[in-house]
């Protein structure tokens, strides 16, 4: 509704103010929303991976797998070490899906049984990595000044080793006592630059907002403040690297195992397997395919998730 | 081309910019979000309009809609854009980008990130005159070849000065004889790429050459795309531009930058300049130079302009028009003036009583007519009460020297951040440090807080130097003062709930059980006017302001005497502004709090602070109280900071409009 015109205005620029029926003030100033529920970064991030098709797959397959990996014999009733040479490298039949292998082993029940072997080394390299990872690069990054000069170049110092290189030399030195255990520890001895490179950088952008000077101000002390503020604000883009690295340590101790310097024939293994069709490539190639395929589909899955993870904590990603 | 609109013709000229019924929506998550809803928005060739309004009112989506800049999912789902008789709604993509730049030109609101920072300015602004199809030295060619058939044409505005032809301007003016002083200023006045030929022919003829016209037509045939990249940024207000023409965007300051933005938007010679927050993100002092600049430039140029901006006082000096938005809506719109005498809508009140340019002018004419100014300011009324007398901080000869890295080792050099400054601040009142960034006021106020040890000097708390505590004093100290930080965003734990937020304090001092931490919880949220149900949220749910206000709850946890204010109201919008120094007032005067109010922007401090100190490269250069320094102000620098404050050539009356 315009006002009657006292002064001269220019076409459309009269003094105008909208009906306050159609304009209503909301409120007080700056009242806060009640109505929505609370929310935080976790849950968050959980709204928006459960609307992705690609986490509910790898989900599925993961859960599969540590299922296998867990309890095998709810899988295979198949004992994976009874080998009768007489069945080498035999056709599938009923109770055999997968068929024999070179030594006349049932291979569906050798690709169940593997399974515990490849996950552990994931899961267990994949936790020691992180938690070198973030020690050393949180370390790195908070203190910074000369501590962080020795430790970013004893980062640099091993990522410059190439990780399967200089597993392949340590477990080569260990003739026995070749466990899972052990290729978890060589495998994270030399893989956690990554995590620390990942861990630095997070707790350098981190460090420096107002909510530390903050805590600072209330007497928190450094390692407190490492521990409370900073650490859990740096966690998402290690969590990310962390479960798509997860899959490439599983590949790791496969091609240890191929390799022959990785878990011992008798422990049954996806890695172990693979190398011993190797001989028979030509003749029977399913024997390569099946553990071959169930590492690649596990790996796979955890790459995948791994991608939905950081999509669903990245900090630009998120609104309001 | 068009020129100066002046009074009278006012009515006859068609409008530049129509905009009716615009409506435009964002696609989100929850479904469709209208961010304008129906805004009818007139611009006339050559006015200057201002849309104001608070973040997330739809003006800057608004102004976007305009040059069909808009961001993500945003779409524009009705209404109309009249540029110059054309409707824009629906227009074809090719139209709008020709459109930009070369008829409406757009200078953004954050000079740091809107210059590419790996090309030279230069090569930035002349990318702007090529995109636009002007002054590339061939097109100028062709024109000129064109002209010479028509050389009786007066018309020369589209010709610029060139540098050769400078050269032999002043050369013909040096062979007519013409006296030194008269061929210095015209060496001064023809500017190469910005001064054109009808231009140049005024210059030569007031240094006295009779042929003035005829050596103009002559001499000034066009400029190359280098020399108007060098016009064009000394027409922004930068000298020497030629230089800082081949310099790359980190040797600028953010002044700097905005200049050379303003020289790119203006670079095709646009109708119409959007100009988004200009200045919000630049220094006191260097707001109010570009912004007369800016003012000068386009009326000059006939250029129309329309601001956005959320500061109501400075939209009422820099435009005639207003539109009031809230709520992606038009609430009032009309005469600055008449809106600021008389606002209708409530929310324009809200926002005439709370903007602290306007109230500090308020108080200024309240002044001048000997009024008592109490009720105007959030502070001041009962702090007399509480005033002891005594310092609860008392600042002596405080220094802070920075060692900076040189570029080898043992090539680094000092930098004295604060240079031997003293104050002090008498218990329950409020002290405003002023400066501008830079001015080493934040780092005086975190020595202050402790959190910085000093190079020399002492800060004493209630008689203790605070510089010498160790161990189990340094952290009773803190107890006794807390902070307040100006990036509500970067204030709070993203990963701790606000519970958790208010409570860690107590926590990490041990204060009570849990059960006695959350009622104190709860008593702390009301006294920031939060319900106790925020406590199970966490800050992304906020809003700055009531991010600040969680802050201050977590400041107050531990019952401090002296609470340090890091810019903490800057960041807000001027409702919430009002509403946080009005919340900061009343705590003060309930529980006895003094504080170290630290800021850029005098138009707060007014209202809030007893005593100012005015900071300037890390030196106090002026203290006093509040009303001797913004009356008397004996420093030229502080007077340069009050003639700042937007408003200053407002007439407004010391009466605030009834809400």
């Amino acid at each position: 509704m315009p006002d009657a015109p006292q002064t001269t205005y220019r076409p459309g620029q009269a003094h105008f103010f909208a009906d306050l029926d159609q304009t209503p003030l909301l409120g007080a100033v700056d009242a806060p929303d009640e109505t929505s529920a609370p929310t935080s970064l976790w849950k968050d991030a959980w709204l928006q991976m459960r609307s992705r098709p690609l986490f509910w797959v790898s989900a599925v397959l993961i859960v599969l797998v540590i299922m296998v990996a867990v309890f095998p014999q709810l899988f295979s009733r198949t004992d994976p070490s009874f080998c009768d040479l007489s069945r080498s490298v035999g056709d599938p039949r009923a109770g055999h899906w997968f068929g024999f292998d070179f030594q006349g082993c049932d291979v569906y029940a050798r690709v169940i049984y593997g399974a515990r072997a490849s996950v552990s080394v994931g899961v267990l390299t994949t936790i020691g990595v992180t938690i070198l990872g973030v020690l050393i690069g949180s370390a790195a990054g908070y203190y910074g000044k000369w501590f962080d000069i020795v430790l970013s170049r004893v980062t640099d110092i091993f990522f410059a080793v190439p990780l399967l290189l200089a597993a392949i030399l340590v477990m080569s030195v260990f003739s026995t006592h070749r466990t899972v255990v052990l290729v978890a520890i060589v495998l994270a001895v030399f893989g956690w630059p990554q995590i620390a490179r990942i861990t630095r950088g997070a707790v350098l952008s981190v460090k420096n907002n107002e909510f530390v000077t903050a805590a600072q101000s209330l007497g928190i002390s450094k390692p407190g403040i490492l521990m409370r503020h900073i650490i859990p604000n740096a966690m998402a883009p290690v969590i990310a690297t962390a479960t798509v690295s997860l899959g490439v340590f599983i590949v790791a101790e496969a091609t240890l195992s191929f390799l022959g310097v990785g878990l011992p024939a008798s422990v049954v293994s996806w890695g172990g397997d693979i190398s011993r069709a190797q001989s028979v490539i030509r003749t029977a190639p399913q024997l390569l395919l099946y553990p071959g395929g169930a590492l690649g589909l596990t790996v796979l899955s955890f790459i995948m998730m791994g991608d939905v993870v950081r999509d669903a904590l990245d900090p630009k990603a998120r609104t309001r | 081309m068009t020129t100066n609109t002046t009074e009278n013709t006012v009515s006859t000229a068609a409008p530049l910019l129509e905009v009716k019924d615009l409506e435009v929506a964002f696609k989100t998550q929850q479904g469709e979000v209208k961010a304008v809803r129906g805004v009818d928005l007139t611009v006339y060739p050559g006015q200057s309009v201002a849309i104001v309004g608070e973040s997330g009112s739809g003006k800057s989506t608004t102004a976007h809609a305009v040059i069909n800049l808009l961001p993500g999912t945003g779409k524009i789902t009705g209404g109309s854009i009249k540029f110059d008789g054309r409707e824009l709604v629906g227009a074809g993509a090719k139209d709008i980008i020709d459109l930009r730049g070369k008829e409406i030109g757009l200078v953004p609101q954050d000079p740091m990130s809107n210059l590419n920072p790996v090309w030279r300015i230069g090569f930035q602004i002349k990318e702007a005159l090529t995109a636009n199809g002007v002054d590339t030295k061939q097109r100028r060619q062709k024109l000129t070849d064109a002209l010479v058939e028509i050389e009786t044409t007066p018309s020369g505005d589209d010709l610029y000065l060139g540098h050769e032809g400078k050269k032999a301007l002043i050369t013909a003016l040096g062979n007519a004889g013409v006296d030194e002083a008269a061929v210095a200023a015209a060496d001064k006045a023809l500017q190469v790429g910005s001064t054109t030929r009808a231009q140049a022919a005024g210059i030569l003829e007031s240094a006295g050459l009779k042929d003035a016209e005829a050596v103009a037509a002559e001499h000034v045939t066009g400029a190359s795309a280098t020399d108007r990249v060098a016009g064009l940024l000394a027409e922004a207000g930068l000298g020497d531009a030629e230089r800082r023409a081949r310099q790359y965007p980190h040797e600028f300051s953010g002044g700097m930058r905005q200049r050379a933005l303003i020289a790119m938007g203006l670079a095709a010679r646009p109708k119409l300049l959007i100009a988004d927050e200009p200045t919000s993100a630049l220094d006191v002092t260097v707001q109010k130079k570009i912004l007369d600049h800016l003012e000068g430039l386009t009326s000059e140029l006939g250029t129309a302009v329309l601001f956005i901006t959320h500061d109501l006082g400075l939209a009422a000096e820099r435009a005639e028009h207003l539109v009031v938005m809230y709520k992606g809506k038009v609430v009032e719109s009309g005469p600055s003036r008449q809106i600021l005498k008389a606002p209708q809508h409530p929310y324009t009140q809200r926002l005439v009583a709370a903007a602290p340019s306007l109230t500090s002018r308020r108080i200024q004419s309240a002044h001048a007519a000997g009024i008592e100014t109490d009720e105007l300011l959030a502070s001041h009324a009962d702090s007399g009460a509480q005033k002891r007398g005594d310092n609860v901080v008392e600042v002596k000869n405080l220094t802070k020297v920075f060692r900076i890295r040189g570029s080898r080792p043992g090539t680094g050099t000092d930098f004295t951040a604060v240079d031997d400054i003293s104050f002090g601040l008498p218990r329950g009142t409020t002290l405003a440090l002023v400066g501008e960034s830079g001015s080493g006021k934040s780092t005086a106020a975190n020595m202050v807080l402790g959190l910085l040890q000093p190079t020399a000097g002492v800060v004493e708390f209630d008689g203790q130097d605070i510089t010498k505590l160790r161990g189990r004093k340094a952290f009773q100290f803190r107890r006794r003062i807390q902070p307040v930080f100006q990036n509500p965003y970067g204030s709070l734990d993203p990963m701790f709930s606000i519970y958790r937020t208010v409570e860690e304090p107590l926590r990490i001092h041990r204060v009570g059980d849990a059960k006695a931490r959350e009622k104190r919880v709860r008593e702390l949220l009301d006294m920031v006017a939060l319900p106790a149900s925020m406590m199970r949220r966490f800050p992304n749910e906020l809003s700055g302001g009531q991010r600040q206000r969680i802050a201050i709850a977590r400041a107050l946890a531990l019952n401090p005497e002296v609470i340090v204010l890091d810019e903490a109201v800057s960041a807000l919008d001027v409702l919430v502004q009002a509403q946080v120094l009005t919340l900061l007032n009343d705590l003060q005067a309930e529980l006895g709090l003094s504080y170290l109010f630290i800021t850029h922007d005098l138009a707060v401090v007014r209202q809030i602070a007893d005593k100012v100190c005015v900071m300037q490269n890390g030196k106090i250069v002026e203290q006093g109280p509040t009303d001797q320094i913004f009356d008397t102000p004996s420093q030229d620098y502080t007077r340069e900071l009050l003639a700042a404050i937007p408003g200053a050539s407002l007439e407004i009356g010391p009466e605030v409009p009834a809400v």
